[in-house]
Order: C-alpha cells, then sequence, then structure tokens
C-alpha cells in the first residue's frame, strides 16, 4: 500500500486533445443538466460531478472494451467518459424513449450494456456485491477481464462494502473499487464519517492492496488505473484506488453545497481545476490556442444539440409501461392473474407489456 | 317499474313490445308487464327512443328502472333511474363520451336502492340465483349467519316452488282427464320457464320419489298461483277464524227471479241476490265491511264485494264497486261482464283490486255447504253452497223448500261471534224478504 | 423420494444440463447443507459449482445478482429465509429492480431458494413466515412447492427462468414423500396453481406447508362430516393463479384462505381481495382467512402450538366458513 506520487509516473501523451474534449464535454453537460433540472425538464434526483473530471475520464480510458464498469448514481460523467452518447444521456434524462435506459431510470441509472456499462446503481454500496459477481463471471469463463466499481466516500461506511471486500479477497475476484472521494457524503466529511479517514487503508482489514491517487491529475490517475486494472486481469487480484477529487455543486441539484462548505474552499479547489490543469498541459505541449478554443465551442455545441435532440424525443407510450420489467415469455405466466385483480391493473400492468 | 295494482310490489316484463333502441310515440303500447293479477299492456307516456333496461323474464321493484326513454340529445345516465343528462350539459364537463353504464348495472341498482331503508342480508350468490329464477328474497328466511339467506335456502326455496305444483297437477290430471301440464293461464303466464340452470348444491338433491308416485311433472307457478298460495297461506297462519253457518228460504227470491225473467235485459242469478243481500247488510254493519290491520279497525266507505271466479288453473276475485249503491240488474250485469273477463284474460288490475268483503259460490257443483278462506286483510268472505230442494219444517209440518246454506268465515279480530251472527242473520232476512233487493 | 431429495435431483440435473447453472450460499459444500440439499453436489461438480461462502448474504446474494446480469445461472441458498432480511436491498431494491430499471435491456435470472416456515421450538428470529413480503414486489417471482414433484418442478422451472425467482421451501415438508417424476426434463410451469383436491363444499387455498395441513383437515372433513373441500395449492405466489382459484370459489361458493405467516397484509389478505372481486356473485359467505396469530412465535410448545395455523385451528375455520360452527 503506497501513496503513489503523480509526478514520478508522468508520461508525457497522456493528456490529449480527445480526453480534453471528453472532460470538457462532461463539465458542459452538467453545467447544462443543472439549467434544464431548473427548467424543470429534468426531474428526481440530479447529481452533478463537475470537478472530477479528470478520474472519471482516466478509469473510463483504463477500461479496455471488454471491461466491465458500474457505478454509483453520480453517473452521468462516467456514461459519457464510456462512450455513451450525450444525445442517449440527456434524452434519458428527459426521460424520454431514446434514452440509454429507455426513459425508465433517469439520473442515477445510465447503463449501455453495449459498452459492458451495467448501471449507474442508486443505493449507497448497493453496487459493490454486485460487481463481486460481476468479478465472479468474469472468472468462471475464465476470461481475462476486469470490474471497475465506482462507489462515492460515504459508501465504505456501509455493510455491503464490507462484504463485498471480503468476497473480492477471499475468492480474488478481478474488481478495482474506485472510491471517488469528494470530501463529502452528501454534507458529512469524510473526516466527520470515517473512523479511518484514509479510505485505502481499508482495504488491508481484507488483504486487498489499496491506494491513493490526485484524482484530479489525468497522467496520474490513468496510470494508476491501467496499473491496477491490469493487475486484477492478469493475477485476479482485486484493489481499493481511493481517488482524491472535489465536486464543485452540491450533493445534488437540489443542495446549494454551502451549508457544510466555504466559497473560499470550494474557489481554492477550483484554482486547481482539472480542466485548467489539462489545458496548460496542452498549450505546453504546444498546442495552439485556437484549437482549444475550437474544442471548447464545439462541446458547447454537443451539448446544445443533445438538448435540441432529447426535447424533440417522444416520451415512452404507457402502453409499454411493463415492458422489461419481466424477461419475454413471461406473460403468459401472469396470465392467469387477471380474475379479481386491483383497478387499473389489467390495462396498466397486464395490458402495457407484461413480458415483452 | 309503474305500479300497476294496488297490491303489486314487483312486476315481471313479459315481452317489450318496441325493440330496444327503436323509437316510440306517445300513447303507443311499449312493454307488457306481469303484475300479482294480470298481465298488463303498459303505453309510452311520451315520445322518445326506448333503451332497455331491464329484460324479459326480469321481475323488479315497483320504481325499478326498466327502460329510459330518451328525448331529443339525451344520453342514458345515472343507474338510480335519476334524469338522464342532455348532451350539452356532459359536454359542458368536459366528457367526451357518454357514461352509459351497462345494462346489468342500471338493472342492479335499484335492488340496492330499495334495500337502502332495511336491508335484506342475502349472500351474493343467493341473490344471483334468486335473480335468475325470479325468487322474492324478501319471502325467504335465512339460514346463515345472522340470519343471512344463503345459497342452500334459494335452492330450497326453488324446490318448494317446483314440487307443489308437481303434486297438484298430477293429483288433477285424472279428474280432467287431460294432460298434467297445465298451460299457462291467459291471466298470468308463467313468469320464468322451468328447468332454469340451478347451480350445483351443496348437498346431493334427494331423488324424487318416482317409483311411488309415478313420473312426477314439475311446473312453476304463475304468478297468481304464487300470489294466491301466498295470500292463502298467511291467512291460514295468521287469521283467527271462526265460522257461522245458516241456512236461507230463497222461495221468495225464486218466485221474484221468475217475475224478473219477463222485463227485459239481463236476469240476476241467484248469486247476485246473494250479492245484493250482502252489500245492504254490509252497509249497516261497517265491522264486517272491513279489515284488521297493524293493531287496529280500517272500515271502508265503500262497499265492493269481491266475487270469486274460477279461471284456468287460477283464482280470480274481480270486483264488483259500491255494490250496496247499485240495482240487482246492474250488479247482475257487472258480475257477468266481470265473469266473462276473467276467463278471457282480460281482466285488469283496476277490477281485481280493491275489495272489501267476498263472496265465493260452489253451488253450481252442486255442493251443499262449504269453508272458504278469508282473503286478507279483509273481515270475512261468504261461502254460498247450491240451492236446493230440502225438507223444512213451516208451521209444524215438513214441507220441500228452496233453500241455501250460507257459511260466513270471519276474522275474530275484528268480528265476534255476535256481530257475525246478527250480519248472517240479516243476509238471510233480506233473501227471504227480498222486496228490499229489487230496489 | 422426499422432498429434500426432488430439490437435490432438481439441482443435479440442472447442474449437469447447463454449465451456466452453480449452487452458492453457507453450508452448501464441504458442510452438505445445513438442511442437506445439497448433499454430495461438491463432490460430484466441484467447489467452482457449488460454492461456499461466508455469512455475508448481502454480499453472495449481491453477487449472485451481478453473475446473473452477465448470464450465468445462479442458485443461491439461504439457509433459512430468516437470514434473507439482511439482504433484502439486494434483492427487493437491486434484482427486482433489474429489468424494468434498464428498460429491459439487463436481465437477472437469479434463483434464491431458501426453507421458510414456523415451528420446531425455534422461536421468534427463526419461526416465521415471510413470504408475502417478497411476493409483493414486482420484478420478481415468488413460488412455494408444497410436494416433492413440484419442489423438482418448480426449482427447475426458476433455473430455466430468465427473471430472479424466489423457491420457497418449507423445513417440516422436507421430510415429506410422494413420487417424483424422474424425467429431466420435469418441469413445473410458473404461475399454474394444482387443484390438490377436488370438492364442492369449500374451497382452501393454501401453498407450501398449509397445503399439507389443509389436506389432512380435509380427509377428516370427509370422514367425520361428509364434508367435501377443495384444496388448491397455489404453488406460485407471484404470478398468481387466480383462474384456477375463482373457478374453484364459483364451484363451492365459499374460500378460507390459509397461510403459515402472519395473515395481516398477507398472502391471504390479497386471496381475499381478488376472490371478492372476481367471485362476488358466487359468494355465499365472506371469505375467511387463517394465518400464524400475530405474535413473535414464542418458544414454549404448547405455546408455538397454538399460535400456528394447525389441523385444529384450521379445522375450526373451515367450519366457521361454512357457518356450521360459530366465527
Amino acid at each position: 500500500m503506497t501513496t503513489t506520487s503523480p509526478r514520478k509516473r508522468r508520461t508525457k501523451d497522456s493528456v490529449t486533445t480527445d480526453r480534453y474534449a471528453r472532460m470538457l464535454l462532461i463539465r458542459e453537460l452538467e453545467t447544462e443538466a443543472e439549467r434544464q433540472y431548473k427548467l424543470a425538464r429534468i426531474g428526481g434526483y440530479c447529481h452533478l460531478s463537475s470537478g472530477q473530471e479528470a478520474i472519471t475520464i482516466a478509469a473510463a480510458d483504463a477500461l479496455e472494451p471488454d471491461d466491465v464498469l458500474v457505478t454509483g448514481y453520480r453517473s452521468h460523467g462516467f456514461a459519457l467518459a464510456r462512450g455513451v452518447s450525450p444525445e442517449a444521456v440527456m434524452a434519458e434524462l428527459f426521460g424520454r424513449r431514446s434514452g440509454c435506459a429507455h426513459g425508465r431510470g433517469g439520473s442515477m441509472h445510465l447503463l449501455d450494456v453495449e459498452r459492458r456499462y451495467f448501471g449507474g446503481w442508486g443505493i449507497v454500496a448497493g453496487q459493490l456485491p454486485i460487481a463481486t459477481g460481476l468479478a465472479l463471471s468474469l472468472v468462471r469463463r475464465g476470461s481475462e477481464q476486469a470490474v471497475l466499481c465506482e462507489l462515492g466516500d460515504g459508501a465504505v461506511n456501509m455493510g455491503a462494502w464490507h462484504e463485498a471486500l471480503n468476497l473480492a479477497g477471499l475468492w480474488h475476484l478481478p474488481v478495482v473499487f474506485l472510491i471517488v472521494n469528494n470530501e463529502y457524503g452528501m454534507g458529512t466529511s469524510v473526516q466527520r464519517a470515517s473512523a479511518e479517514p484514509e479510505l485505502y487503508r481499508r482495504a488491508a482489514a481484507f488483504r486487498i492492496h489499496g491506494e491513493r491517487v490526485d484524482g484530479d491529475d489525468l497522467e496520474a490517475s490513468l496510470e494508476t488505473c491501467q496499473r491496477l486494472l491490469d493487475l486484477a486481469r492478469r493475477e485476479r487480484r482485486p484493489a481499493v484506488l481511493e481517488a482524491l477529487t472535489y465536486r464543485y455543486r452540491g450533493h445534488s441539484v437540489a443542495d446549494a453545497g454551502l451549508a457544510y462548505r466555504t466559497r473560499e474552499e470550494i474557489a481554492r479547489h477550483e484554482a486547481a481545476d482539472p480542466l485548467k490543469r489539462a489545458r496548460a498541459a496542452l498549450l505546453d505541449q504546444g498546442v495552439g490556442e485556437d484549437e482549444l478554443e475550437a474544442i471548447e465551442r464545439q462541446a458547447r455545441e454537443r451539448v446544445e444539440a443533445a438538448v435540441e435532440y432529447a426535447l424533440a424525443d417522444p416520451e415512452p407510450e404507457v402502453s409499454e409501461l411493463a415492458v422489461g420489467m419481466h424477461a419475454p415469455g413471461s406473460a403468459e405466466q401472469f396470465e392467469r392473474m387477471r380474475p379479481g385483480s386491483p383497478f387499473g391493473e389489467l390495462e396498466l400492468t397486464f395490458g402495457a407489456g407484461l413480458g415483452r | 317499474m309503474p305500479r300497476l295494482s294496488d297490491s303489486m310490489e314487483e312486476g315481471t316484463v313479459v315481452r317489450w313490445l318496441v325493440a330496444d333502441g327503436e323509437r316510440v310515440a306517445k300513447g303507443e303500447p311499449l312493454v307488457e308487464i306481469e303484475t300479482d293479477k294480470a298481465t298488463m299492456t303498459y303505453e309510452a307516456d311520451a315520445d322518445g327512443l326506448v333503451r332497455h333496461v331491464a329484460r324479459e323474464g326480469d321481475t323488479l321493484p315497483i320504481g325499478a328502472v326498466i327502460a329510459h326513454l330518451l328525448l331529443e340529445g339525451e344520453t342514458a345516465t345515472a343507474p338510480d333511474g335519476t334524469q338522464a343528462q342532455p348532451a350539452s350539459r356532459q359536454a359542458e364537463r368536459g366528457e367526451d363520451r357518454p357514461t352509459t353504464l351497462p345494462a346489468a348495472v342500471l338493472a342492479a341498482a335499484p335492488e340496492r336502492g330499495r334495500e337502502a331503508g332495511v336491508r335484506l342480508k342475502a349472500s351474493p350468490v343467493a341473490r344471483r340465483i334468486a335473480a335468475e329464477h325470479g325468487l322474492d328474497l324478501a319471502a325467504l328466511s335465512g339460514s346463515g349467519r345472522d340470519g343471512r339467506i344463503v345459497k342452500a335456502d334459494v335452492e330450497a326455496a326453488l324446490a318448494a316452488r317446483a314440487q307443489p305444483g308437481a303434486e297438484a297437477a298430477a293429483a288433477a290430471a285424472p279428474g280432467n282427464g287431460g294432460s298434467a301440464e297445465a298451460g299457462p293461464s291467459p291471466a298470468a303466464p308463467a313468469p320464468q320457464t322451468t328447468g332454469g340452470n340451478t347451480a350445483p348444491s351443496p348437498a346431493p338433491t334427494p331423488p324424487q320419489p318416482a317409483a311411488a308416485k309415478g313420473e312426477v311433472t314439475l311446473t312453476e307457478l304463475t304468478r297468481l298461483q304464487q300470489v294466491v298460495a301466498r295470500r292463502m297461506a298467511e291467512s291460514r297462519a295468521t287469521v283467527p277464524a271462526f265460522t257461522v253457518e245458516a241456512s236461507a228460504d230463497m222461495e221468495a227470491v225464486i218466485a221474484l227471479r221468475e217475475r224478473l225473467k219477463e222485463l227485459p235485459g239481463v236476469t240476476p242469478s241467484l248469486n247476485d241476490f246473494v250479492l245484493k243481500a250482502c252489500a245492504l247488510a254490509l252497509r249497516e254493519q261497517p265491522k264486517v265491511n272491513g279489515a284488521y290491520r297493524d293493531g287496529r279497525f280500517e272500515l271502508y266507505g265503500r262497499v265492493n264485494i269481491g266475487v270469486a271466479v274460477a279461471a284456468e288453473d287460477a283464482l280470480v276475485v274481480p270486483t264488483v264497486f259500491d255494490a250496496d249503491r247499485k240495482s240487482i240488474g246492474q250488479i247482475a250485469r257487472e258480475a257477468r261482464a266481470l265473469a266473462e273477463r276473467v276467463r278471457a284474460g282480460t281482466i285488469t288490475p283496476p277490477e281485481l283490486s280493491g275489495g272489501t268483503f267476498t263472496v265465493s259460490n260452489l253451488g253450481m257443483y252442486g255442493i251443499r255447504s262449504f269453508e272458504a278462506v278469508i282473503n286478507p286483510p279483509q273481515a270475512a268472505i261468504l261461502a254460498v253452497g247450491a240451492v236446493e230442494q230440502r225438507p223444512a219444517v213451516r208451521d209444524g209440518r215438513i214441507v220441500a223448500r228452496h233453500l241455501v246454506d250460507l257459511r260466513l268465515s270471519c276474522d275474530h279480530r275484528i268480528l265476534y261471534g255476535a256481530e257475525a251472527a246478527e250480519f248472517l242473520a240479516r243476509v238471510v232476512r233480506l233473501l227471504e224478504s227480498p222486496l228490499a233487493l229489487a230496489l | 423420494m422426499t422432498y429434500r431429495e426432488a430439490l437435490r435431483l432438481a439441482l443435479r440435473e440442472e447442474l449437469a444440463r447447463d454449465e451456466r447453472v452453480f449452487v452458492m450460499g453457507e453450508e452448501v459444500g464441504v458442510f452438505d447443507g445445513a438442511y442437506k440439499v445439497t448433499a454430495g453436489l461438491l463432490d460430484e461438480f466441484g467447489p467452482d459449482r457449488v460454492r461456499d461462502t461466508p455469512i455475508s448474504e448481502e454480499g453472495f446474494v449481491g453477487a449472485g445478482v451481478g453473475a446473473a446480469m452477465l448470464g450465468e445461472r445462479p442458485v443461491v441458498e439461504i439457509m433459512t429465509l430468516n437470514f434473507l432480511l439482511v439482504a433484502m436491498d439486494q434483492v427487493v431494491n437491486h434484482a427486482a429492480k433489474i429489468g424494468a430499471m434498464f428498460g429491459g435491456q439487463v436481465r437477472c435470472p437469479l434463483v434464491i431458494r431458501t426453507p421458510n416456515g414456523a415451528g420446531n421450538q425455534l422461536t421468534a428470529q427463526h419461526s416465521q413466515s415471510f413470504d408475502q413480503y417478497f411476493a409483493h414486489v414486482p420484478g420478481l417471482k415468488v413460488v412455494a412447492p408444497a410436494t416433492p414433484a413440484d419442489a423438482k418442478g418448480l426449482l427447475k422451472s426458476a433455473i430455466r427462468d430468465d427473471d430472479p425467482v424466489l423457491v420457497l421451501e418449507n423445513l417440516r415438508i422436507y421430510t415429506e414423500k410422494g413420487e417424483v417424476p424422474l424425467d429431466p426434463e420435469h418441469l413445473t410451469p410458473i404461475g399454474r396453481a394444482r387443484v390438490a383436491r377436488q370438492g364442492r363444499d369449500l374451497t382452501i387455498v393454501a401453498h407450501s406447508y398449509a397445503v399439507v395441513r389443509a389436506l389432512a383437515v380435509a380427509e377428516k372433513l370427509a370422514r367425520e362430516r361428509g364434508l367435501e373441500a377443495e384444496v388448491i395449492d397455489l404453488r406460485s405466489l407471484r404470478p398468481l393463479d387466480m383462474e384456477t382459484v375463482a373457478a374453484s370459489v364459483a364451484k363451492t361458493n365459499r374460500a378460507l384462505c390459509v397461510e403459515e405467516g402472519w395473515p395481516t397484509y398477507g398472502v391471504t389478505a390479497e386471496l381475499a381481495a381478488r376472490v371478492q372481486h372476481a367471485c362476488f356473485d358466487d359468494l355465499d359467505a365472506p371469505v375467511e382467512r387463517l394465518g400464524m396469530a400475530e405474535v413473535p412465535l414464542p418458544y414454549a410448545k404448547s405455546l408455538e402450538t397454538a399460535a400456528l395455523p394447525n389441523e385444529a385451528r384450521l379445522e375450526r375455520a373451515a367450519l366457521a366458513t361454512l357457518e356450521l360452527v360459530p366465527a
């Protein structure tokens, strides 16, 4: 267990205009999501990840196409980083048919099965045991792939964390638990929540490798994620990676984010914003200001186009309310349930696609 | 369901004369309804489009909706039979479809309304079977918890309804020399077809005693027969009856009748004289022309005498209204006309209602004397036997005289022995000195 | 063959038939299963297919969910239903949600099998029936075999089903014997009830061990009183085969619903509601219900016996439904 020193492992070519563009896309989409939420086009909970772009892109880029990703509910950035289109994300936030969860999941439950992104999950730490099962399946099939399981700093105090890490360690499962430590679980700081605030150290209890990285450093984050995922794939060694980062916005759009921290604290972090750091690195590499401005303009336009797309996308049909809940063919199993059904059940459940 | 007679509580839709969805003009025959007394044709009381609610065979209480008569721009609506809403008002409420309810809903609703006061306890399945068979649940007593009428009670009632009819028919068959199957009475067609599907019984139905009694034919009672059965049983069960008996010498009446034959028109029968005698006696003795009802005496201002008439498989009692004020000739004409109408099945409920006293005569069969069952709530009924020559003692000598036996059955709750005797003696005196009758 | 052996046969057949199937749970391997259902399977199929877990229900139920999402067919054994409460989040808020919440793009063909039921002086924390907690949840399927044949047939159907299925067994039926088809394709369809006994006077609707009790009482009523009760074995709680129930009640006009668990908000509550709706015009008496007394089950044998829906209570309830004794 070591604390990585980012400077030592810096690789010259990991900060690219492509990664900068994708980090920007996340930032722009989050900013727009907040605006659209306030226009009441997005409902429910909406957790933004502005400020966390570096570790998000690094983690996604460390994954191979056949690796599996699961995350908690702060999922917009991970979806985009894994390659889900901003249109599919925005349409899902709007609750529309072409949303990546067909309008059934919303902000917390983005996914992309083709890209092996098995979901944003809404219950703190609920995705951890599932991640062990995903890894167990990879092992059973003898495939050399790994699971990356994202969680927040609040999740490490849940029982599911302990059970999942125990199973991962006991069964040598290829899973990397990425703690995105943005300093607060809702409004409770890590210091106020965790008896061992150096969260990566908790892995030691399960004889699992633990490590901490500056999650706002794109190069360091990428290198660390790659290394730990490699260990998981090749040696079936699970790991815990704690990425230190910060979210600029509140816990969700409904939280101003100022009750438990100061404006000065936020400003201090913004001064070391991962986007600014990446931009400076690119300028160092000789990328022109014009090109960067073009990238920034394109990111904004892309998000605007996603909003246009989502607005035009139809809402799901009520006649498809129950579609997907049960596997195809299940309708026959439920067919004989109809006599005495409560008011509306025949129409809304049995008549609306159950078992399709 | 219109009220078509005084004792009518419910009626059966026998036949729709205007099909569902067709138009009817005011005054056109709309539906045939069978009451406890007769089958009536009910005429539309307005122009409009007919929407049936009750089906043929449905038995419904008075006031139940049997159909909607829709005026221009109306649609059927409220299940409680309230006014149909004009289409325009529905449009105002933003409803884009008329709120037409299924006929079953509409038909079921009035029953709820009727029971709003005293809720009849019956299980849902008991209600359903009773409705299917036109059985009045109110007439049953329940064996279920808290007196609830359950399926077994309904099935027992249905079995009972079928059983006595069959026995009577079988017994009557040899005498009639014809088929045991009772044809529908013209006055009262059978409300339900026989052999309806009964739900499976929890207890095995005892086998019919076919061997001992031969083949058993089951016959459903007509509504009229049901009423007769109920009223007679009620009379025997609830009325403390006694009889007084006397003979009247009819020689004077016979002589008078011979004289009247010379006049044109209908000659009064001997029974018409009895009616007239009773009418005058009733006028003088109001309690005999009354009723004991709910702990009180009801004395009636009009003297309306019911005349029991045998119809095919039925007993019908048409009424001679205000008999005390009518001449013997008028009584004779009316009684004859009523009997004709009974036999033709064209008698109407008003003509069968309102009796205050009844005369029953079996003299034409050669019966000398019999006891009649009081027709509740009337105070008394007079049974008239055959007028025949019998030995009588006059001035110490035995002579042959035309005599008739009169037996008066009385409800002891209103009539006491002396009053009954006084009334019957008065009738005898009037018959023996019939000049007053000829006025 | 006993119910327990029928379950084992189903597991063995499905393990042999489909590589994706594996068994996982506490003591399922080396120990041969806490109730010996998995006895011998470790030797036959090895530790990858018959996987012992730590005492960690939330962890390994979640692991089953994850493995199922990638297409495995995990059969997770929970030692008794009581211990599934600590994994409730994984069952109700994860497994059951996957199909709908992700727009039908991911499935979760997970089987959780566990014995349910009260008795044997196991006392409050280990003597209860929670069937309704799970049957309540859209997205889950819940089956509860009452016979050895259905134990095999329903467990196999559950393993082959593409949705999460909870198979509720019962401690007291494990030793019940019955004919079990040896055909490896013998499947009991999910969502189909069984008329366990024909009758005309009363319908007793039951599942799991209550079916065994109901059949015993039905025979006694027939023998001693000439009353013929029809017994419906639901077999599936979700989906619920109301057609079979309604057809029976339409015939007998009286229904008694029995469950081993607490009846308030229970399986019998659901049945009563649907029966009154489906069979309103067929009912000759109110729908009656019988379940465990509404107390945490005490230890003392006398109290335990009194609290359970035992045969004496069931007989009285049947007679009360027939209005032959006071309610």
